[in-house]
């Protein structure tokens, strides 16, 4: 599904070059659950967000679903991400100014759909995590996890093959930690969806099925 | 989109509170000065109806006393022949004060059919007249001989007072004079309205009275036309007969061209100083605007980071906030046309209804573009951010 070959990450500022990550190789199958971890700033979301084409990586290949992406341009990798990923953040990221529902609706507004439609999808998936008698609050309304639930309802809207989660619990206490791990291990077994997650909890790690660790931009394991 | 554009703006109508209250009153500035700029425009392109060239005024202050009519001709006749044997005078005319260019008004009202209107100018002219000022005869006749033993008094009207009184038609031949009055006077010509308030100001409506025995009683200046050549030994020259004739009276030459041009810049400097007041007021707008606006997208970068991810292109982003702005700017126009669209209704300044839409049409396009052109650049902006980066700031 995901195919990453020889991934390498620099960054340049004006006086100093970080080498985020070194010549990363990863091949992540279709319905896997991989879980990535590593010490603090060894590189995880930098490969996260280079998986989820955010950003471009400086050497090296990444292929989705054996296309490769590193001829796309700035509409073809806005295309890509909307229809093949969702992402979930450990800030959230929710717009604070939109209901719920219309944070969950987002995706679907950069897409072909009438409003009617995007008001159901956004519903269902709402409803998918156990929000669906929050539609008309805030986002500054709801609890952390909560607000994690909704970003996942946001991520899973477009019904994506890719979930890329970086640090989804990791604001939230162990309970609604928890929630959200079962949210997101009944998505990868009932819906098949590919996910992968950065994370610093051991136990959540161990739920999952491959656990990939990172040390100074390196794999470890 | 339009309608998520409609939420997030509405949900955040606290801060777009201020920013639309700048716009609108930037609107009305703008539109202050629109109007007003539409107005002198809009009397700058009419003619000036009559020719200020070479037209000299001789203001005298009116000695000569008698009860006798015949011996008040006499006397003004002989100074008519005096002056007219001037080689360089092409034409003189006697004339009242309300001159070109002169703040001597003469006005009544006229109540016609129904219809007020206000500041109607009375002038005083001799058949002389036409020739002197070159005025624009549009119907009928100049006034002559015949006019004295006409029944009902004969007069001429400028343009301004026949379409305020008789539209479209023609005018010649028929009555003018308030309703209620049984004497009316008839129509014999109209012409074309002079700007006696220089190129820039409203100068109609008038009608013109023709001098009667007596007249010369109360009139007090003398128009010449002049041959394109006369100087100012010739003016010297002028004033000595004009002293000569009139032994104790104060006599004073002017030109109608200096007159005008006077005229014109007492108009132009209140429009000038309001020109550059709004200059420095729509600089500062558009700087707060275009602060708030980069402000606003430094402050969304974590909202434009997000929309990136789920799919927003750089373009749509950068249009995103763009549309937002003009949303914005949409909403302060509404409020502020309500607000402008009420001084044509309420008829607040006397100025023509036209002026006033241009006035509100200019400054919603002006409003429009600096609002476009204040967003352009910070949406630019927003669209350069690296999703990555903005993602990583929270
Ligand atoms: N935009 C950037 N410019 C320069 N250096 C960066 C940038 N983003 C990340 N880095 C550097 O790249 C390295 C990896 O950062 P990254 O954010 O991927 O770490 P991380 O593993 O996600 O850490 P954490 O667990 O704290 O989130 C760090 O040394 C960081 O300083
Ligand atoms: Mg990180």
């Amino acid at each position: 599904m995901i195919r990453l070959q020889n991934i390498e990450k620099v960054y340049r500022t004006d006086t100093i070059e970080t080498l985020a990550l070194n010549s990363v190789s990863l091949d992540i199958a279709k319905g896997e659950f991989l879980s990535i971890m590593g010490p603090s700033g060894c590189g995880k979301s930098t490969l996260l967000n280079i998986m989820g084409l955010l950003d471009a990586p400086s050497k090296g290949e990444i292929r989705i679903d054996d296309q490769k992406t590193g001829g796309m341009n700035d509409k073809q990798l806005a295309q890509f991400r909307n229809k093949k990923l969702g992402f979930i953040f450990q800030s959230y990221h929710l717009i604070n100014d939109l209901q719920v529902l219309d944070n969950v609706e987002l995706p679907l507004l950069y897409r072909d759909t009438t409003a009617k439609q995007r008001r159901e999808l956004a519903a269902e998936a709402l409803e998918k995590v156990g929000l669906a008698n929050r539609l008309k609050h805030f986002p500054t309304q709801l609890s952390g996890g909560q607000r994690q639930r909704v970003a996942i309802a946001r991520a899973i809207v477009g019904r994506p093959e890719i979930i890329l989660a970086d640090e989804p619990t990791g604001n939230l206490d162990s309970a609604m930690g928890n929630e959200i791990m079962e949210i997101l291990l009944s998505l990868n077994r009932n819906d098949g969806t590919t996910i992968v997650m950065v994370t610093h909890d051991e136990n959540m790690a161990h739920k999952t099925h491959r656990l990939v660790r990172l040390f100074d931009g390196a794999q470890v394991q | 989109m339009f309608k998520h554009l409609f939420k997030l703006i509405w949900n955040k109508k606290k801060q777009n509170f201020l920013l639309i209250t700048e716009m609108l009153v930037s609107f009305l500035v703008l539109f202050a000065v629109f109007t007003l700029l539409m107005f002198y425009y809009n009397n700058y392109k009419k003619p000036m109806g009559f020719d200020y060239q070479d037209v000299w005024v001789i203001n005298y202050n009116n000695s000569y006393q008698t009860k006798n009519v015949d011996s008040l001709d006499l006397y003004y006749e002989t100074l008519r022949k005096t002056i007219k044997s001037l080689p360089q005078v092409k034409e003189i005319t006697f004339v009242s004060g309300n001159i070109p260019f002169s703040s001597r008004t003469n006005q009544s009202g006229l109540t016609f059919k129904g219809k007020h209107i206000d500041h109607l100018n009375n002038f005083t002219v001799e058949d002389y007249y036409k020739n002197v000022m070159n005025v624009t005869l549009l119907e009928g006749r100049w006034f002559n001989k015949q006019d004295v033993v006409s029944k009902n008094q004969s007069i001429i009207i400028d343009s301004d007072l026949k379409e305020a009184t008789f539209g479209n038609e023609p005018a010649v031949g028929k009555l003018l004079g308030n309703d209620d009055d049984k004497n009316k006077f008839k129509v014999v010509g109209v012409i074309q309205t002079i700007k006696r308030n220089g190129d820039y100001l409203k100068a109609g409506p008038g009608m013109y009275f023709r001098t009667d025995t007596g007249s010369f009683r109360w009139l007090d200046k003398i128009l010449v036309k002049v041959t394109p050549g006369a100087d100012a030994a010739f003016e010297g020259k002028l004033y000595k007969t004009m002293a000569n004739y009139m032994k104790n009276a104060n006599v004073e030459i002017e030109h109608l061209a200096n007159k005008r041009t006077d005229a014109n810049y007492f108009a132009l400097v209140p429009m000038i100083i309001l020109a550059i007041v709004s200059t420095f007021l729509v600089i500062n707008v558009a700087l707060g605007l275009f602060g708030v606006l980069w402000y606003n997208i430094n402050k969304r970068r974590s909202e434009i980071g997000l929309r990136r991810a789920i799919g927003a292109t750089g373009g749509s982003v950068s249009a995103q906030l763009v549309s937002e702005s003009m949303i914005l700017a949409t909403l302060a126009l509404i409020v502020g046309t309500f607000f402008a669209i009420q001084f044509p209704l309420l008829n607040v300044f006397d100025l023509p209804a036209i002026v006033y839409i241009e006035g509100i049409l200019l400054s919603v396009l002006f409003v429009y573009l600096l609002v476009l052109v204040c967003s352009l650049y910070p949406g630019k902006q927003a669209a350069a951010i690296y999703p990555a980066v903005a993602l990583h700031e929270e």
